[in-house]
């Protein structure tokens, strides 16, 4: 009958009362229950009040027996594991808290990895989006560009109809965005193609992905870009201006994003209102991402072996005019996000190198967590001895015993688990902001059960199994009788997790000091320049840079203000790449430029080695004479002073038979992972940036000046610089933050490990007492029998050293190949030496601490009782 | 001896089984108490007190009357012994006679 059906309780529920309840009253229970479920039709929250009565049945009275025959000898016994936790406190404590520090950063670093992983799948297209993707190479070493231009899109769509199903760009941008007298300066706008909601999967919450940007004036913006422009007004239709000149309305909201996403945006604007202009259909224009969506690998691959003739097709003329050539790959959308080694990028990239140190980190710290509990448990295991044995006079299977142990580890485990779990909540601000993160604690993700039932299954796999077979492996007859255990076979175990625990703390220890010396090693190289005291402006809108001179002017009249230089990009900024055609030398020189105006050089205090400086005095010096530095003379093959005086042409940039003028010194104008390069300084007038070289003290003052001054000159735009000195150390915050890393997870597991022979000398000390006692009495001194104590794992931490520092020697020799300029590693030897002394220190220092009273103590107290 | 005491809640219960005769099983008994008492109580907690009842042998069950929307399953149907009803009459009579010595004027004047 199918309505019955309908209203027959949950079937679940019936199964329960009957498994749970006396057989006698099973017939009854289900009967009132199922009635009084019939009884319920028409009533409200039913369901609840159904299973309120199904739980209320569940009580004394109603339950089977709780009498079960439970022997407490047999099987595991929850009491006795807590009375075996709370005789042995240290150890208890010693265990739980190293369980809680590894699993802390474990689960730390799953979130992490995961939301890393995590990057850019949430695109129903992800297997077949690809970024088009330039290659080009200074003297022969190659790097590849995240940036096109305009017309490669079409182009690419026209000539491969077949393989490529879709094309879309974005441009990313920056501007000022105003709602009446709302005014922010927006850092990450998006100007884009019509479908490209189509072509990516970014939710839209109003809007359909075909239609929302497809007028030339249309944006969609995101939830909360909406909130703070609009507030609780309805955004849709509402119209926002950009950059005070270009009006565009409302078509669509977009919800937050699903997922982490390479390509980071507030705003998405029609690409369209760019389309008129000249410039956007020059192939050479380069400032958007082309993405392409080829349905298989295959198509994709014959599109990538084609791509050669494409460029072919279209720059062919300009190759041959520029002797040098430029070609284009297609990138996965999946490898982008950890590919960062690519240049002129405006996506956002993880590190992988950050990612691996931090597995390393963390794994290690469980792992030396786990042999602790090892050591512990065997170093304990004699206490027990006895309970093993009668158990098994008594005919207990081994297999029992094995598993009342493993159930005492895994109570451990899950003690630890709980309080890592709260832990984890507490200190995830913290972590986030010392370690520059942004990792979510998501608990209800599925895969977080996976994970947790993982990470539980493999430490008590590691940490309980060789103790509970060990301990289940004792012969009954002799541990009864009392003769001593032959601990002899464990020792060398426990002599090697010792020895272990040591090497991994001490790698962690001489890794750390390791890597902060690179990282001060960075930041105190002289870098050829005068980085100090100068703030570098953005000249990011119309206003200013049409009033640049008047700007100037006005901020020289400071006596704060010392010197004003613009260019199109600061040392440690954007440096283009362009090829130069030197008089009286075969064919191109690919050299990155800057175009600065005549005080760049003084402002920077760069030296000159051959020639002269830019001179204001000469006014032909204005525009297009330049300066190599010292590395592009030396390619070209040159001495300074041959150069001076040659003509310089740059293809495509409409500069011919510049003179050259002269040669700086080598300066790092990039990042200290990359070698010097070949570099061009142009005198130009039309700057994108300004360095303002301001007197060191009242720096306070001055900046409130120049601020005053922005707002005179351009007070439709916010101002927005920063200090030279601050950016150039962003470029190894990757660095800073992996130092950071190994500092802080150094000093848990030196902690950790130091902890467990705090346990085990304890046990030493414990297990020796009569030995130390008739020493005692005999007349060894408390040093004599410190030292005693002290010297077996005062040399297992020595052979940690010798088994560490090769190791760490090796890894960190590796990190520092991402440097150009580095530290040597054997000047550095005594680092190694210290990590090694600090290990023994700390190790010395808990053991003396431990075996103190062990040695003071009365002989007559040891060796009194039999 | 809490086993010959009748609590106030069992008492209740052994008179309204008395009241509802052969349909004194504990959906029915559980309706009437929040008709007549105004008092909701989840069967489990009713089974405690009838099982406590049962023990002390003021009531005695049997199985009967199988009905379609229980699934086919019979009810336990509560009698009361004559142990029950003595100890009913018992309370009855205490309580009668401690009410003839309550002065008249004690329960009707109260200076709250």
């Amino acid at each position: 009958m199918p309505e019955r059906d309908t209203i027959a309780p949950s079937r679940f529920s019936l199964k329960l009362i009957r498994r749970l309840c006396k057989k006698e009253l099973a017939e009854e229970l289900e009967g009132n229950l199922q009635e009084y479920h019939a009884t319920l039709q028409n009533s409200s929250f039913k369901k609840l009040k159904y299973w309120y009565q199904v739980l209320n049945y569940l009580r004394p009275s109603t339950l089977k027996s709780t009498n079960i025959k439970f022997n407490p000898m047999f099987n595991f016994n929850p009491v006795l594991t807590f009375r075996n936790l709370l005789r042995h406190k240290s150890t208890s404590f010693i265990n739980i808290f190293g369980f809680t520090l590894g699993l802390v950063a474990s689960i730390f670093l799953y979130f992490y990895i995961f939301s890393e992983l995590s990057y850019d799948s949430f695109h129903k297209d992800k297997d077949q989006i690809y970024r088009a993707v330039r290659l080009s190479g200074i003297n022969g070493s190659p790097y590849s560009i995240g940036v096109s231009s305009g017309p490669y899109a079409r182009a690419l769509k026209n000539d491969f109809p077949e393989d490529i199903s879709a094309v879309t760009r974005a441009q990313p941008d920056n501007g000022l965005v105003s709602f009446g007298e709302k005014k922010f300066f927006e850092e990450k706008l998006l100007f884009a193609d019509a479908n490209f909601f189509e072509f990516f999967s970014f939710p839209l919450s109003t809007g359909n992905p075909g239609d929302v940007l497809k007028d030339a004036n249309s944006a969609v913006l995101t939830k909360s870009a909406a909130q703070k422009y609009f507030g609780d007004q309805n955004p849709l239709g509402q119209i926002i201006e950009v950059d005070n000149r270009y009006q565009f309305t409302v078509t669509g909201i977009m919800s937050d994003f699903p997922a982490k996403s390479s390509l980071e945006f507030d705003m998405v604007f029609s690409l369209q209102i760019y389309e008129r202009f000249e410039w956007f259909s020059d192939w050479w224009n380069n400032g958007l991402i082309t993405y392409v969506n080829i349905p298989t690998p295959e198509q994709a691959n014959r599109v990538i072996g084609q791509l050669p003739g494409f460029m072919d097709k279209y720059f062919g003329e300009d190759f041959e005019k520029s002797g040098t050539r430029v070609d284009l790959t297609l990138e996965p959308l999946s490898d982008l996000y950890f590919n960062n080694e690519t240049r002129y990028d405006f996506v956002r990239h993880g590190d992988l190198d950050s990612i691996f140190i931090l597995a390393l980190v963390a794994i290690s710290i469980l792992f030396i967590a786990c042999f602790n509990y090892v050591n512990l448990s065997i170093a304990q295991s004699f206490m027990r001895a006895k309970e093993v044995g009668v158990r098994k006079v008594l005919g207990v299977p081994r297999f029992r015993l094995v598993s009342q142990f493993l159930g005492e580890s895994l109570m451990i485990l899950f003690f630890s688990v709980l309080l890592s779990v709260g832990i984890c909540h507490l200190l995830n601000p913290v972590f986030n902001s010392s370690f520059g993160l942004d990792v979510v604690l998501d608990w209800t993700d599925s895969n977080v059960l996976v994970f947790f039932f993982g990470l539980v299954v493999t430490v008590l796999i590691t940490s309980g199994i060789y103790p509970a077979v060990l301990l289940s492996s004792f012969k009954p007859i002799s541990v009864l009788k009392g003769s001593k255990l032959a601990a002899g076979k464990n020792v060398g175990l426990r002599k090697g997790l010792v020895i272990l625990q040591f090497s991994i703390s001490i790698f962690l220890i001489v890794a750390t000091f390791l890597i902060s010396a690179q990282t001060d090693f960075l930041n105190s190289k002289d870098l050829g320049f005068d980085k100090e005291a100068v703030v570098v402006l953005d000249l990011n809108n119309s206003e200013i840079r049409t009033e640049m001179q008047s700007f100037k002017d006005r901020l020289l009249a400071n006596s704060n203000v010392k010197m004003v230089s613009g260019m199109s990009g600061e040392p440690g900024g954007f440096h283009d790449a362009s090829g130069f055609i030197i008089s009286g030398i075969e064919g191109t020189n690919k050299m990155r430029t800057v175009f600065a105006d005549r005080d760049y050089l003084e402002l920077f205090g760069i030296e000159m080695v051959a020639g002269r400086n830019f001179s204001n005095e000469i006014s032909s010096d204005e525009e297009n004479v330049m300066i190599f530095n010292e590395k592009a003379v030396k390619d070209m093959g040159l001495n300074p002073e041959d150069l001076v005086g040659r003509k310089a042409t740059m293809p495509g940039w409409g500069i011919d038979n510049s003179p050259i003028i002269g040669v700086v010194k080598d300066f790092h104008f990039k990042s200290l992972k990359d070698e010097i390069e070949p570099l061009a300084i142009i005198s130009n007038g039309r700057p994108r940036r300004l360095a303002i070289k301001v007197n060191e003290q009242d720096i306070a003052n001055t900046l409130l000046f120049i601020d005053d001054t922005y707002k005179a000159v351009a007070p439709n735009f916010p101002i927005s610089y920063q200090f030279l000195d601050q950016n150039l150390e962003r470029l190894y915050e990757d660095e800073l933050k992996q130092a950071k890393v190994f500092t802080a997870f150094s000093g848990i597991s030196i902690l950790l490990a130091c902890l467990g022979i705090f346990g085990l000398a304890a046990y030493s000390a414990q297990q020796r007492q009569k030995e130390l006692g008739i020493r005692k009495v005999l007349g060894a001194t408390p040093k004599q029998i410190i030292n005693l104590i002290s010297r077996e794992f005062i040399i297992l931490v020595l052979i940690a050293t010798a088994i560490a520092s090769p190791t760490v020697w090796y890894f960190i020799k590796g990190w520092l190949g991402n440097f150009a300029y580095r530290i040597d590693i054997p000047d550095y030897w005594y680092i190694f030496v210290l990590g090694g002394l600090i290990a023994v220190v700390i190790a010395l220092l808990t053991i003396i601490v431990k075996t103190y009273r062990a040695a003071v103590s009365d002989p007559t107290q040891s060796i009194r009782n039999e | 001896m809490k086993g010959t005491n009748l609590g106030e809640f069992e008492e209740l219960l052994l008179l309204i089984v008395l009241i509802l005769e052969e349909d004194a099983y504990v959906l029915r008994i559980r309706e009437e108490i929040n008709t007549q008492v105004n008092r909701s109580i989840s069967m489990g907690a009713l089974h405690t007190t009838l099982a406590r009842l049962e023990k002390k042998e003021f009531l005695k069950s049997e199985m009967a009357g199988a009905t379609q929307e229980r699934g086919g399953r019979r009810k336990r149907i509560y009698e009361l012994t004559a142990a029950g009803k003595a100890a009913l009459n018992e309370v009855k009579e205490l309580r009668a006679n401690l009410w003839d010595q309550v002065p008249e004027f004690s329960l009707k004047f109260t200076y709250a």
